[in-house]
């Protein structure tokens, strides 16, 4: 099942992976950097927004204002570094999607894996907090409905006693301080979390990817920079709690889940969302995976030169004191709960050599279930079967495609994990042994290798230019290297194959074994960041989204009241004093727990809403917080309240009626005055 | 007489990197030796390709001391180590083509390669690496 979802994925991800491969050339190829992608971005928010923050008020009444001039006044700068900030992060989610579900279909996320999938989960919940805090700093009409749902949904959360989104019915009871502590989770809080988590992200990762070739920057920028020029980020109009906009902007990349709030209670929103990334982060168990035999080493051909720890892109192996009592220092120990068994340790072993053929060929590490002795061996009896003067060895890995269709009496196909597992001293040994008249290394795409550096190593240690490197005596015209994209510039493996056979005898081969990536195609590659561009602004307006319908008014009813004590207070006898401790004796015994406060809403005379709610606190004694958003059509309207505090059912302590004419779009908010005693319709 | 003769003024003062040239050495005369006795050329490359990878394995361990030690001289001693490997491989091949050769080129080239990689780039790398 899951293997199928994946293998559909992949086979989705083929079409833009071959398209881009063809616009940027394999190795600029943005779908092979996404995750150094969404940093840049990040880099660009970070930037912008400290332009941003050195003109920004944190005020109720400067905030708006402020935003306004930068992006009206100082359009040519401010106005381009807001745009930025907002499209780039926009871009950052983007290029996450991706990378998140690049990383699931390709099964990068299990095993030894798990800790950089697992961790990126709370990147989400900072990333995502910090769009959110951008919008609402703004304080323009989205950042109102922002300011209100996230309330909502944090009031939904035993935290408060007080009702948040109350702060936002009304510009009278928002202070200019709390701009500040908004200010300071956008800016220092929330950010201060996501340098950590991303420091966690990659830290178990040997050279992780930070930042993107500097081509694919340029061209991250230059299209934000575009975008920015094009459709400049705009304010929708200063937040205004008496009225509702009819229908908003929604940037559903940060929002997505928000317009939830209106069919769904809070409290199905945070199952979904908490429910949703315990799912993420338990992926790499769904169904648990099954580890290979990991890398093993054999220290009595180990001395400890450290090639496979520099070699090894998930840090799995490390150098620790000598145990066997040999004169070395150290010896390369293997973290098993590190090692996914790519082997690309054993391509690294000096020891390695297909050439030992007096001693059993255990190399100082090797793996337990592909040993380099029984690759010799498979390669020398694949050999023995070919026929004819163009005979080819190909090795291919658990990336390559469509090999096995190359198999006849002039080629012979050797499967590995990965193409690094292999020692460059097996190709010496082929061709000069002359098992083969030339050898194929056929390995994942370029930069896409799914063990990270397989692909780059082999690449250096056959160029000379990485150790262990290939022998001076070896004929790289002799040697193809492709990699395994049907549709690539190489013409597809077979294509490939075909091209480098027929050079094999000539002076002057064809160059099939040129893995030098393509230049890429100038056109496609603006056209490709066009559409990039787009697609990180067009979910930010569209589609609209109406939080009220067309006609409609809404009614808030909020306010906070303590229903009455559930038993009066009574004066201690003095026997019942004498069984008290002495510190304890007081003359009144007042028992905390009060009554809930119930409430009843008719609109018309016809019931609009009756709720209960229990007073707050863990001893119950608190104020029970009613907070009730309505919609009603616009016109006159005969509104009546009721409220009960003392538990008696189907009466009220207090009510009231008033008839009001309520307009399209009006916000009325329904308070209760705890001094007069009295509802408040304002 | 021996191909190849210790000095103690070959010592890098490294016990392990002392040790395997000690032991370098020791391989490469026994294989001289045995050449006087006819041999089947496949054992003296099977016995060179055994060779082979201890050198290798030795001068992974010695370029990784010296890399570690930022030693300034690292990218010319390394190559003189990638020219050994080379040549080591070509002996091979030409072990067995043609024993007489083989024994000709272990004779003169690899023992001028030993003399002048001790007495010139070993020495010179002497106390640069840690001790122990």
């Amino acid at each position: 099942m899951l293997e199928s979802i994946q293998r559909a994925g992949r086979l989705i991800f083929r079409l833009p992976q071959t398209g881009l491969d063809w616009s940027f050339g394999n190795a600029l190829n943005p779908l092979r950097h996404l995750g150094a992608l969404t940093i840049f971005f990040l880099w660009i928010v970070l930037v912008s927004g400290i332009w941003l923050f050195i003109f920004f008020r944190t005020s109720v009444n400067g905030a708006y204002e402020s935003v306004e001039y930068l992006t009206h006044d100082q359009w040519y700068l401010g106005g381009v570094m807001r745009s930025l900030h907002r499209y780039a992060s926009d871009a950052a989610i983007v290029t996450l999607v991706f990378h998140v579900l690049k990383e699931f279909v390709y099964d990068r996320y299990r095993n030894a894996r798990w800790f950089s999938w697992t961790t990126g989960v709370p990147l989400l919940w900072m990333i995502i907090p910090l769009g959110i805090t951008g919008y609402w700093l703004v304080w323009d009409q989205l950042a109102l409905y922002v300011a209100l749902t996230t309330s909502e949904l944090i009031d939904a959360l035993p935290i408060f006693t007080e009702s948040m989104a109350r702060n936002f019915l009304s510009v009278s009871s928002l202070s200019n301080r709390f701009f500040t502590l908004m200010a300071f989770v956008h800016l220092i809080g929330l950010p201060i979390f996501l340098v950590f988590g991303i420091w966690l992200h990659v830290f178990r990762i040997n050279r992780p990817k930070i930042n993107p070739p500097r081509a694919l920057m340029a061209g991250a920028l230059l299209s934000m920079l575009a975008l920015s020029m094009v459709y400049p980020a705009l304010s929708q109009g200063k937040a205004d709690p008496s009225a509702v906009p009819a229908n908003l902007a929604l940037d559903w990349y940060y929002l997505l889940v928000y317009p939830l709030m209106k069919s769904w209670s809070p409290g199905m929103v945070w199952l979904l969302l908490t429910g949703f990334s315990l799912l993420l982060c338990l992926a790499p168990w769904l169904p648990p995976a099954r580890p290979p035999a990991v890398a093993r080493v054999n220290l009595d051909n180990c001395n400890g030169c450290e090639r496979c720890v520099e070699d090894c892109p998930f840090g799995a192996v490390e150098m620790k004191p000598r145990s066997d009592g040999k004169k070395y220092a150290s010896e390369a120990v293997v973290n098993d709960s590190l090692c996914l068994s790519c082997g690309i340790c054993v391509g690294a072993c000096p020891t390695a050599t297909p050439f030992r053929e007096k001693s059993s060929l255990v190399p100082g590490i090797d793996l337990p279930d592909q040993s380099t002795a029984d690759l010799r061996e498979h390669v020398t009896r694949a050999a023995s079967a070919l026929r004819g003067d163009r005979r080819l060895l190909v090795f291919g890995c658990e990336g390559s495609r469509g090999l096995a269709r190359l198999e006849n009496t002039e080629t012979a196909v050797i499967s590995m994990t990965c193409m690094a597992q292999l020692p460059p001293s097996f190709v010496d040994f082929i061709l000069s042994r002359g098992l083969a008249d030339g050898v194929v290394l056929a390995g994942c795409a370029n930069g896409d290798c799914q063990y990270r550096l397989g692909e780059r190593w082999t690449l250096q240690r056959l160029n000379r230019t990485r150790d262990p490197r290939l022998r001076k005596r070896v004929d790289n015209e002799k040697i193809a290297l492709l990699w395994s994209e049907p549709w690539s510039d190489y013409g597809g493996p077979k294509a490939a194959v075909a091209a480098f056979r027929n050079g094999l005898n000539k002076t002057r081969p064809a160059s099939a074994t040129s893995a030098v990536p393509k230049p890429g195609r100038p056109a496609a590659v603006v056209l490709a960041w066009g559409l990039f561009a787009a697609a990180s602004v067009v979910f930010t307006f569209w589609p609209r989204y109406s939080q009220l319908q067309a006609g409609h008014a809404i009614i808030s009813v909020s306010f906070s009241h303590a229903g009455k004590r559930l038993q009066e207070c009574h004066r201690l006898s003095q026997q019942e004093l004498q069984k008290l401790p002495p510190n304890m004796r007081k003359p009144t015994d007042c028992p905390r727990e009060r009554h809930p406060v119930s409430v009843v809403f008719r609109a018309d005379n016809k019931p609009v809403f009756t709720i209960t709610v229990p007073p707050s606190g863990f001893w119950k004694d608190g104020e029970s917080n009613i907070y009730q958003r309505i919609e009603l059509p616009a016109g006159p309207h005969r509104l009546f309240i009721g409220m009960g505090d003392t538990g008696k059912a189907g009466e009220f302590d207090y009510e009231s009626q008033d008839d009001v004419s309520l307009s399209a779009g009006q916000h009325l908010v329904i308070g209760f005055d705890p001094m007069t005693r009295t509802f408040v319709f304002k | 007489m021996p191909l190849l003769q210790w000095k103690a003024d070959y010592s890098v003062g490294n016990p392990a990197i002392d040790h395997e040239h000690a032991e370098m050495i020791g391989q490469i005369n026994r294989l001289y030796a045995q050449l006087d006795d006819p041999l089947d050329a496949l054992q003296v490359v099977s016995v060179l390709g055994e060779i082979h990878a201890d050198i290798a394995a030795h001068f992974a361990l010695e370029e990784r001391l010296m890399r570690t030690a930022h030693y300034a001289e690292y990218a010319q001693h390394k190559e003189d180590h990638e020219d050994l490997l080379d040549q080591v491989r070509d002996l091979m091949d030409v072990f067995s083509d043609d024993p007489q050769a083989g024994r000709k080129m272990l004779q003169q080239r690899l023992s001028d390669w030993f003399g002048r990689h001790f007495s010139t780039y070993d020495a010179r790398l002497h106390k640069c690496l840690p001790e122990g």
